[in-house]
């Protein structure tokens, strides 16, 4: 091969190299977008779940609706107000925590 | 009645961190079956693909802990740390709790490998990932058993069963495809392993397995 044609060639390969670079560094970009995006949608996720979970979100309206008709509630759940019908479709609430009291030791249900 | 208080805060981020952790193991697993033999996301070239699966796979990672922390922690539940990692050692459900540590200690192994793996071989390393295959399914039989939510109809069992059908197809896609696509030549270009294995010989092409590179970037 010629130096002409080498110096040709490494024209030629020149643009190669940097598109092959600018290409790396958009499937970088990508990759660390799509990562953002699943961390944010995990957070979302996870603050959605919990908000549907059996009794959490019948909790508003269930502790007033407790303080009217039972006097002063306690500050953390309990079994022993009534029915627990959640209005989000989700008919466990035998899966909430519930707690009796003094003993801690009472489960109804477990992470998952 | 029961509500979001400070006293159920774990529980209830313990409970959703679990559904988050077994979505994105999901993800994780379906990517790592299509990732196989040349598969490609849209819009995403190999190496940017396998970034997303690693990414994701810390990112399930962080939730797991988190799930097991706030389960340890959270006093509705008795389980103790020890309990968590120990299979079949808990006082409470012991047998879907053991199963969650089966799943932790499976998960454990695949990172500390990941990230141990210039001092270890590529065979150990592949070996150890298989073992990935097997987290997934332990983990789903943790959810169901130890979440009575999950064993009733509503959106936390439809979630899980999407996520269930969603892999089984990813299998099918890549057994349908297995007779279909020819192995690669040559290692992909991102993965962390020396062109020489230790006893001299080239790499040879994968021919199957789990594809989860957990070393970072700026490692290899």
């Amino acid at each position: 091969m010629t130096l002409a044609g080498m110096t040709h060639h490494d024209q030629n390969a020149e643009p190669g190299v940097a598109s092959r670079a600018a290409a790396r560094a958009r499937g970088r970009t990508r990759v660390r977008a799509v990562t953002i995006s699943a961390a944010a949608a995990s957070l979302i996720g996870a603050g959605a779940v919990a908000a549907i979970l059996p009794g959490a979100a019948t909790g508003t309206h269930a502790a007033s609706t407790s303080h009217a008709t039972s006097g002063p509630s306690s500050s953390g759940p309990s079994s022993s107000s009534g029915s627990a019908a959640s209005s989000s479709g989700l008919s466990s609430p035998a899966s909430a925590p519930t707690s009796g009291s003094g003993s801690g030791g009472q489960v109804t249900s477990g992470g998952s | 009645m029961h509500a979001i208080t400070s006293g159920t805060a774990l529980w209830y981020a313990s409970r959703a961190t679990g559904v988050v952790s077994l979505v994105l193991m999901s993800a994780v697993m379906i990517i790592g079956i299509l990732i196989n033999r040349q598969g490609r996301l849209p819009g995403l070239p190999r190496f940017a693909v396998l970034g997303l699966h690693r990414n994701l796979s810390l990112l399930a990672v962080a939730f797991v802990a988190v799930h097991v922390l706030s389960a340890v922690a959270d006093s509705f539940v008795s389980i103790d740390l020890a309990a968590a990692v120990i299979p079949f050692v808990s006082a409470y459900e012991p047998l879907w709790v053991g199963l969650g540590a089966v799943s932790l200690d499976i998960m454990a192994a695949v990172i500390v490998t990941s990230l141990l793996r210039r001092h270890l071989g590529r065979r150990v390393w592949r070996a150890v990932h298989w073992l990935a295959y097997a987290s997934w399914p332990v983990a789903v039989a943790h959810s169901i058993g130890s979440s009575p939510d999950l064993r009733h109809a509503g959106p936390l069992l439809d979630l899980t069963l999407t996520c269930i059908a969603a892999v089984i197809i990813a299998i099918a896609w890549r057994l349908a495809r297995a007779g279909v696509v020819p192995r690669p030549r040559r290692a992909p270009e991102l993965m962390a392993g020396p062109r020489l294995a230790p006893g001299g010989r080239a790499d040879e092409p994968r021919a199957g397995g789990p594809q989860m590179n957990l070393v970072p970037e700026a490692r290899r």
